[in-house]
């Protein structure tokens, strides 16, 4: 399992220089430039910001050079934001995204699973088609449409929550837009649930189990609710990166200065080291995701080695 | 140069000192304030800076301009007042001087000099310091050009400090509008010991010193700023706000929202569509005036498809400007048929003659004007514009205006504005999306969007006879005789129809009915919150 950890560990390095290559590329391939503005900027002034930020530089010199600031950890300047740079600008809004994604993932899971397994249990009943009535509305509203909703009712009618922004984690403002993500994963993890565990217990060693006179409650517990998590599992490390999506509607809905705002200003803004920032982060975040996601695998499932 | 001094000389002379008494926040009788005086604006964006003198954008200045003060400053109704100077007078064309307050102090308490306005001008200019705007203003200075386009060294820029309370300084030509200039925190004085100590990061909370009516206390970006009254500025106890909260939200839905659960006190911008239904649902909150800016669209005389005069007037004359301000975009702003709009100094406006003329007469002579330029019913155009629900209802009026008055075919084309005003730039358009708000209330500001050698002029026609009489008015000091020059050289210009004139901004926005000091003369939008005050509510 170490050893595995490891390699997968190290695997990461040629994923990240190959994201970081792409992009950057792409980013500087991006018609319009981060100095391009309604003003034109004068031929001197842009000779100045250019060597500023070391655009004056042939493109494989920038390139190695921001390689080298970012091996050490320097994400750089921003282009548009001069007072601060890409770290500066990531550590501030990281802990707002990661609070409000880490949650909603984790409430997402116990209510989603929870919500599936009532639905599998009681197959074609009111409450299995109740779950998946919620859970076809979570993946058919956007959430630009639910969430001035939740804002309309919750905020402007009952006066129970602030209409968006955002106070130094205080709960009320976060309950709206941790709802709304929920909202939209919860949909996806009850249905995967719920099409897992009826699979499951039409196998033989639930047959087997039932056969042997335990009661349902048991069955589900012991024997079938693990091998129904795998599939769940499997989606989550996705279903988290597109949580990171979704944050791009729901921190501009309730004006959350989070990451999803950052990279919509930094690509509209041409502000190439911010976008590339990002993309390393949210490369590494997969990665991560991606590595828990297979050992939480390895754990629940022993017929898994690696 | 001759020491003559200006006719204008003495009229400006007077203006200052009657402006000198005029403080902030003037409460009117009978008006009680609220027991707390705070405030919380939204200011459109997170400002991508809180250095004045790289400062480029409306929400960085909104903010600069509470936290530092330039030699002259605006008024709640933007007249032109006194700042950190008390007083100034013109010695001769090109020379004015300026006598600093000696109560005026920075944040921490050090006074402020004349050499912290040397050190703030030069340092703006310093190519070093890359600030966009060094050329804007740096090309009125003396030898300001020069500096800004590192041909000259910032000592050489025609500032400097008399005494430790005089400021000297010379300009390029005659500029009869420096103190209108010199409010634009750009050009003010810093506190050079600040700036040096802590390098870029001079501007975060704690560690910048600044002169104006309130001081950093709290940015986190892309959420807030907060300001708090600075209590060594000069003029503090007419100061009525104790702390204001800038936020950064971009989508004017969630703007009005935050206004409407009574977290936001000021929305920047009604979002597009909404006017009519907020005047009906915060009657008493709802505030428009218009601004010293013009909508338009520029046209690429150099194209082959609008290089003929006649095709370009055809197309502007067959708008219907009225329909345009009431109907399509509908939120209070007026029609406009020339460059220089309404409240602009400088110049007087110069519609074209056939503005008033009814639409059939204006719809015949735009088709007899293609016909003689050889242009088919069915010949295309293309439209360009940058994507936004605004812009795209504006392209669709003016698509349809065009094919149904004239025949002509729009293509539009929608993009990033990143890609338009490259496009711009780079003139590879035929017809594009523009738009300009003043930096200073003089017409040359707006001219140098049709002046032949200006880095604005993204139309790229070329009138040398205005630009001669552009270039009589620049050297002239008579105010009057000036403002005739500029005149005939706008008329003369927009005869080319480098441009369309379409409407003249304004600003739909909602302010709290409680907040005070809140002017609908305020053309150029700078609302410095010393201005303001919460009334008892």
């Amino acid at each position: 399992m170490w050893s595995y950890t490891l390699r997968r560990l190290l695997a990461t390095i040629p994923t990240l220089l190959a994201v970081i290559t792409a992009c950057y590329f792409l980013v500087h391939a991006a018609p319009g430039g981060p100095f391009d503005s309604d003003k034109q900027v004068s031929a001197a002034v842009l000779a100045n910001l250019q060597a500023k930020y070391h655009l004056d530089l042939p493109p494989w010199q920038q390139y190695l050079f921001y390689l080298n600031n970012v091996i050490h950890g320097d994400l750089g300047a921003s282009f548009r934001y001069a007072d601060w740079s890409v770290n500066d600008l990531v550590a501030a809004a990281l802990p707002v995204s990661l609070s409000i994604g880490g949650l909603s993932m984790l409430i997402s899971f116990f209510v989603g699973v929870a919500m599936g397994t009532a639905a599998a249990l009681r197959q074609n009943s009111a409450a299995d088609y109740g779950v998946m009535l919620v859970g076809n509305l979570g993946s058919v509203f956007p959430s630009f449409v639910i969430g001035p909703v939740l804002v309309l009712v919750f905020a402007l009618w009952l006066h129970w929550l602030p209409a968006g922004g955002w106070d130094d984690f205080k709960p009320a403002f976060m309950i709206m837009p941790v709802a709304l993500l929920t909202f939209i994963n919860v949909a996806t993890i009850a249905r995967v649930m719920r099409g897992s565990l009826i699979e499951v217990m039409h196998s033989n060693f639930i047959r087997t189990a039932r056969a042997k006179g335990l009661p349902t409650r048991i069955v589900v517990l012991r024997h079938a609710l693990k091998p129904a998590l795998l599939p769940v599992i499997s989606v989550l490390s996705p279903l988290a990166i597109s949580s990171i999506t979704a944050a791009l509607v729901t921190e501009t809905v309730f004006s959350i200065p989070g990451l999803g705002k950052l990279i919509v200003n930094g690509a509209g803004n041409r502000d190439y080291t911010l976008v590339l920032g990002l993309v390393v982060l949210i490369t590494v975040l997969a990665v991560t995701l991606n590595l828990i996601v297979d050992l939480a695998y390895a754990a629940l499932d022993p017929k898994i080695r690696y | 140069m001759q020491d003559k001094i200006p006719r204008n000389f003495a009229l400006l002379a007077l203006c200052a000192a009657l402006a000198a008494p005029a403080l902030a926040a003037i409460v009117p009788p009978g008006v009680q304030l609220h027991p707390t005086q705070t405030l919380i604006r939204n200011n459109g964006s997170e400002p991508e800076t809180l250095d004045p003198a790289l400062a480029e954008t409306v929400g960085a200045n909104n903010i600069t301009r509470d936290l530092f003060e330039g030699l002259t400053a605006n008024d709640g109704d933007g007249k032109i007042v006194p700042g950190v100077a008390e007083s100034w007078k013109q010695t001769n064309a090109t020379t004015w001087v300026f006598k600093l307050r000696q109560n005026a102090k920075w944040s921490n308490g050090d006074p402020v000099t004349a050499q912290d306005c040397v050190y703030g001008i030069r340092r703006f200019l310093d190519p070093k310091t890359a600030s966009k705007y060094a050329t804007t203003y740096g090309v009125f200075l003396l030898n300001g050009k020069e500096v800004a386009m590192g041909k000259k060294p910032p000592a050489d820029v025609g500032v400097k400090a008399l005494d430790k309370f005089t400021v000297e300084i010379k300009t390029a030509f005659p500029v009869t509008f420096l103190p209108q200039l010199l409010s634009n925190n750009n050009l003010g004085p810093l506190h050079q010991a600040s700036v040096e100590k802590f390098g870029k990061d001079w501007t975060k909370p704690g560690n910048m010193v600044g002169n104006g009516a309130f001081m950093l206390k709290d940015w986190v970006v892309n959420r807030s700023v907060v300001i708090e009254k600075n209590p060594h500025y000069w003029d503090k106890d007419h100061v009525q706000l104790t702390r204001v909260t800038y936020l950064g939200v971009e989508d004017g839905n969630a703007d009005v929202k935050l206004f409407e659960s009574g977290q936001n006190e000021m929305v920047y911008q009604l979002p597009p569509g909404t006017y009519e239904d907020a005047k009906k649902k915060f009657p008493k909150d709802v505030r428009n005036a218009p601004m010293l800016g013009l909508r338009y669209y520029t046209l690429q005389t150099q194209s082959p498809a609008m290089k003929d005069v006649r095709v370009r007037k055809a197309l502007s004359m067959v708008i219907d400007r009225d329909i345009l301000a009431t109907k399509i975009t509908a939120d209070g702003q007026a029609p406009a048929y020339g460059l220089i709009v309404k409240g602009m100094e400088g110049a007087d406006m110069t519609d074209y003659d056939w503005a008033k003329w009814p639409m059939d007469k204006k719809v015949a002579e735009a088709k007899k004007l293609l016909a003689d330029a050889g242009v088919k019913p069915g010949t295309k155009y293309t439209f360009t514009y940058n994507t936004s629900e605004y812009h795209k209802k504006m392209a669709i009026f003016a698509q349809s205006e065009w094919k149904k008055k004239l025949g002509v075919d729009i293509e539009l084309e929608a993009m990033e504005f990143k890609v338009l005003v490259k496009k711009r730039h780079d003139g590879t358009f035929e017809i594009a999306r523009d738009g300009f708000i003043a930096d200073y209330n003089d017409a040359t500001n707006f001219l140098a969007l049709v002046r032949c050698d200006s880095d604005q002029n993204l139309n790229f026609n070329c009138n040398r006879k205005a630009e001669e009489l552009i270039t009589q008015a620049e050297q002239n000091d008579d105010a009057g005789k000036r403002k005739g020059l500029l005149t005939q050289a706008t008329k003369m210009i927009m005869e080319d129809y480098p441009l369309i004139p379409l409407v003249q901004y304004s600003l739909p926005r909602l302010v709290k009915s409680y907040v005070g000091g809140y002017s609908l003369q305020n053309a150029q939008d700078r609302f410095r919150s010393k201005d303001l005050y919460i009334i008892k509510h």
